[in-house]
């Protein structure tokens, strides 16, 4: 049996799983809708995996990333657990090696990450406001009746994009509107809405950064040809858009993973057995002191896992059979 | 014996020990308010204005948290602790936001303090906060003096021996007196530049000096560098800086970024910070323009998630232990 590693990015939009080989070819990719149950979903992506895993493939090693990390850590025995920040430059490393910056745009944030000589020197990532991520351009595509796969291919018939308001997507918004209601037409707007979002995006994120060549733009929103147009333009280069633009966090991860298990040897994986196992969360409120801390418990079939939330570490720390991760 | 409270906020981090000697000299019991806790910000974020800045609301929080037990609450009118400098204007009108809040207050024992013009007007803010206590001038001189040898000890302690404001607060109430640990000059850094009310506070930082330290990092801030340091590097200004917290963050991130040992800096400031959008801007495009090691800006409100802040610490870490392992 080939050994493979897993890769799984659980954000707040989606959720990947990816399969890579020693060689780091990427074998397979899933891309699931979070729902906002991660659990659930990571069970999902595993039975969805449970055929080719049980008969093809052998895990040697699992890492997880995106905003559930921890929690999915511990569901499924991860070896490697790292933000986004860090899985992101690496899978981008990977396909592209001479990257020198990695514009990611997902579904509730972006970020931009500046990569020299194959070290990552800088980065920043949208801080309070979400306005041009994924979720905005799935809102108004959905406002203007046009499916989110066919609202870039439409920007890219515009011949004169129309100039809109991108600093917030509540200003934007009106703006559309008022332009629309101008007469301009639908891929006229569509590119000027793109291109406010790029404005906004190298404004805020990429404010005082250098943006050199070659320039890989990835995450969900790639897939948007208006935005690649957009950004081509504004950048005044070209723009790498790997294959697997979506999922590069899990393909980060499972990278991470199979380090970590040439660091250590063998694997935490649970085994694609864990699809059948009773997950419970619960969360209660500690009163040990004023700040009454939101504390949550992860259990498997009644076995406590891990527990956090807690401030000063008393819950968290209580337990002593708690799997190292890292 | 009357009790004096004292909020356990903004320049708490800066002059307690001062405060602190100084009432005690005269008699007086201190009373801390408690750390900050979920009530204490709940309470502060409702009772303040709308406008204000996280560490002015928490204020609020820790006034009431004192206000029902103490005989009096010491409130100072912060203009200026040096020659033609400022402190943040919302610090000026503090006593006058706390007394139309609606809380109920116990004595107030009010004094401004100004020495943008003249040094001499301490002594005579000293007799206005020590009138309060007793009639006796001399005495309150006397407290007064012992008082600014302790606050020396206290900076004393942060400047040359290398210990984070938390522990030179604790070793100095312990009267340890100049226990210095120094800092070993293998381990790598990380440079911290912020208000201390926002560092040093573990409720509001989300613990951001121990979370760093966990992860291998030593923790290096602006309390760290010598004032003959702050004053040498803040003068490359093209124009004098005349906000003292806002110097002296200046003056330690350009000493910073001379030190082969500090390997980052983090930047972190309070959600609507007027001050800090200036200096925050400053010391950016100088990292920038330096090129020498990783920034990071990080903006602090009233988030009780951590997931934000971890993801961007861990990230920066990253960088750190990414580039030094290319490094060797």
């Amino acid at each position: 049996m080939m050994k493979v590693y897993l890769g799984v990015d659980v954000g707040s939009v989606s959720t990947n799983l990816v399969l890579i080989d020693e060689q780091r070819k990427i074998l397979h990719t899933l891309y699931l809708r979070t729902q906002g149950q991660p659990i659930r979903t990571v069970k999902q992506g595993l039975s969805r995996l449970e055929n080719v895993l049980s008969q093809q493939y052998q895990v040697a090693g699992v890492g997880t990333t995106g905003s559930a990390r921890n929690l999915t850590a511990v569901i499924i025995g991860a070896d490697a657990v790292k933000n986004e920040i860090t899985a992101h430059a690496v899978a981008a490393a990977q396909i592209v090696p001479d990257v020198q910056t990695v514009l990611e745009i997902g579904g509730q944030d972006s970020k931009i990450i500046i990569i020299r000589n194959g070290v990552a020197s800088d980065f920043a990532m949208n801080t309070v406001c979400a306005a041009g991520t994924g979720s905005f351009l799935d809102q108004q595509a959905a406002r203007l009746g046009i499916p989110i796969e066919e609202f870039g291919e439409l920007a890219l018939k515009a011949e004169h994009p129309v100039r809109i308001a991108g600093r917030c997507s509540v200003f934007a918004e009106s703006d559309m509107i008022h332009k629309q209601q101008m007469g301009h037409g639908m891929p006229d707007i569509i590119a000027g809405l793109c291109e406010a979002l790029v404005r906004n995006y190298l404004n805020n994120v990429g404010k005082g950064k250098e943006i050199l060549g070659p320039v890989v733009f990835q995450g969900g929103v790639a897939a948007n040809a208006g935005m690649r147009q957009a950004f081509r333009k504004a950048v005044k280069q070209d723009i790498v858009v790997p294959k697997h633009f979506g999922v590069m966090g899990a393909v980060g991860a499972a990278i991470l993973a199979q380090e970590a298990v040439q660091r250590k040897g063998s694997t935490n994986f649970r085994g694609t057995s864990l699809i059948k196992q009773e997950f419970a969360t619960r969360s209660f409120d500690c009163s040990g002191c004023a700040n009454s801390c939101e504390v949550v418990e992860i259990n498997m079939n009644d076995q406590v896992l891990a527990r956090w939330g807690d401030r000063c570490g008393k819950w968290e720390n209580s337990l002593t059979n708690v799997e190292k991760i890292g | 014996m009357i009790t004096v409270g004292i909020p356990r906020a903004l320049f708490y981090y800066y002059y307690f020990p001062l405060w602190k000697d100084f009432f005690q000299n005269l008699g007086v019991k201190v009373v801390l308010s408690s750390p900050t806790n979920k009530n204490i910000v709940n309470n502060g974020v409702a009772m303040a204005v709308d406008e204000a800045c996280l560490p002015v609301k928490l204020y609020y929080g820790h006034v009431l948290d004192l206000a029902d037990k103490v005989d009096a609450i010491f409130l100072p009118r912060l203009v200026s602790t040096a020659h033609k400098e400022f402190i943040c204007p919302k610090f000026m009108g503090l006593p006058d936001m706390i007394k139309s809040s609606g809380i109920k207050l116990p004595e107030l024992i009010e004094v401004n303090i100004d020495l943008s013009r003249n040094k001499r007007a301490m002594r005579k803010a000293a007799l206005e906060m020590g009138k309060h206590i007793t009639g006796n001038t001399i005495r309150i001189l006397k407290a007064w003096n012992l008082a600014v040898i302790s606050q020396r000890q206290f900076e004393h302690i942060q400047r040359s021996g290398g210990q984070l404001t938390p522990q030179a607060l604790e070793l100095w109430t312990e009267e340890t007196g100049n226990a210095t640990l120094g800092m070993q000059q293998e381990i790598p850094k990380v440079a911290l530049l912020g208000h201390g009310y926002n560092l040093y506070d573990r409720y509001v930082s989300m613990d951001i000096i121990h979370k760093l330290q966990k992860m291998g990092a030593e923790v290096i801030t602006a309390e760290n560098v010598p004032d003959s340091i702050i004053e040498e590097e803040a003068a490359r200004l093209p124009k004098r800086m005349f906000w003292t917290l806002g110097k002296r963050q200046i003056g330690a991130a350009f000493h910073f970024l001379k030190r082969p040992d500090v390997k980052g800096l983090i930047h972190i400031a309070s959600f609507g910070c007027g001050p800090d959008s200036l200096v925050g801007e400053l010391i950016e495009r100088h990292m920038r323009r330096a090129k020498t090691m990783p920034f990071l800006f990080l903006t602090i409100d009233e988030h009780t998630g951590q997931a934000g802040i971890v993801t961007r610490l861990e990230a920066f870490w990253d960088m750190i232990e990414w580039r030094n392992a290319q490094c060797q």
